[in-house]
């Protein structure tokens, strides 16, 4: 057979044809399902709910049923820093080594041992002082080390932020985060 | 007088010719398939998954939490996520009532800073601590949850409540609530706060 031999025109022609690659229509694209629009709308629907939803994180301090003061006492010969503080209008009446801390957390006195603080014209509790208070009765006796349990007790009328700010401010040092009073106890004012 | 064409063949030429012909043109013109469609399948597979964890983010997170103006949570330095979901009975100190679950046990007076709730749901007089109907309600779900208890193994001795309080709620009332629940034996309290405050700012003043 020689290799020359010539295609006749309508060969050719068939040739042509039967070698060019056959066009997908458009209703026949690999029989794959359109989700594009679809997907569009779920994007879109996605970034409205993203942005209108609030998230609020939550979480949760543990405490136990309060008590009444006083019942709480530990056995004699023990040294123990027993922190109990009491939160009133004017700040914070604060008890360790079983005496009555004074103004400004120095030393034994009375009064109140962190007052309130006035910024802005607006006065709040001072809870950065009872932060540094409770971080320097805690060092300032070894025994006290190992002690991370307090007693909070307020007034009939102090709101709840402000117990949980109490909590917040003797949980741990603001400073080099050293842990100082995470186990709260309340009290039941006498 | 018009001048012959080039030479057309007119005879065809053989079977085998023609084949090698379509066989060669065939292979000239391959062309490799175009991609006709956008293949997501992975980038739906991880929006899925990351859509699975929002939603799971936000039923732990949020707890379902009626926030309004009756019922806002206070902020709390705390950051750490609890160790496990929370479990226990969920009693919500809302500014106007007081809420066991789904059910209102008793109204929240405009002056529960002095006296807690009204005198007429106390056990005693307005200076008791112990409220009534919260009692009641607490027991009823405390018996259930004693048998519960019973049955998964765990320490029938006591129970567990979740405290959900508003900002404003004064500790007199708290202090009763927790004392209720004390007395009829849940001994662990979780307090909700939410994450986010900051040690020393802007604290709601006192009444």
């Amino acid at each position: 057979m020689p290799d020359n031999e010539k295609l006749s025109a309508a060969q050719r022609s068939r040739v042509r044809r039967l070698s060019m690659g056959r066009e997908i229509p458009p209703d026949e694209e690999g029989g794959e399902l359109n989700i594009v629009p679809f997907l569009d709308i779920i994007t879109n629907v996605l970034m409205f709910v993203l942005a209108t939803i609030s998230v609020t994180f939550t979480t949760m301090i543990d405490t136990e049923p309060p008590r009444s003061n006083g019942s709480n006492v530990r056995p004699p010969g023990n040294p123990t820093l027993s922190l109990n503080i009491i939160v009133i209008d004017k700040g914070f009446i604060i008890s360790a080594f079983g005496q009555r801390i004074g103004e400004g957390c120095q030393g034994a006195g009375s009064g109140v041992a962190v007052g309130m603080k006035t910024m802005d014209g607006q006065t709040d509790y001072d809870f950065t002082a009872l932060n540094a208070c409770a971080k320097r009765l805690k060092n300032q006796v070894p025994e006290a080390a190992k002690e991370t349990s307090a007693t909070i007790t307020a007034n009939a009328g102090i709101p709840y932020q402000s117990i949980i700010g109490t909590c917040d401010a003797i949980r741990k040092a603001a400073d080099d985060g050293q842990v100082l009073f995470p186990e709260i106890t309340f009290g039941v004012p006498k | 007088m018009t001048q012959p064409g080039p030479t057309q063949p007119t005879k065809p030429a053989s079977l085998a010719t023609y084949k090698r012909e379509l066989r060669k043109a065939i292979h000239k013109n391959k062309v490799e398939p175009e991609i006709m469609f956008l293949n997501i399948t992975a980038m739906m597979d991880m929006m899925t998954i990351i859509l699975v964890f929002l939603l799971k983010s936000l039923s732990t997170s949020t707890a379902s939490l009626p926030q309004s103006q009756d019922m806002q949570l206070p902020k709390s330095i705390l950051t750490t996520e609890p160790d496990s979901e929370p479990e226990g009975l969920a009693v919500i100190i809302s500014k106007s009532q007081l809420i066991v679950g789904e059910t209102v046990v008793c109204p929240v007076p405009p002056d529960a800073s002095q006296y807690g709730v009204e005198a007429k749901y106390k056990r005693g007089s307005r200076n008791d601590y112990f409220i009534v109907p919260l009692g009641s309600a607490l027991q009823s779900w405390r018996d259930t949850d004693k048998r519960i208890r019973m049955a998964t193994g765990k320490d029938p001795s006591q129970s567990e409540a979740i405290l959900i309080a508003d900002v404003s709620t004064p500790y007199r009332l708290l202090t009763e609530v927790m004392f209720t629940l004390g007395q009829s034996e849940f001994s662990k309290f979780h307090m909700m706060v939410l994450q986010g405050g900051k040690l020393g700012s802007k604290q709601p003043a006192s009444p």
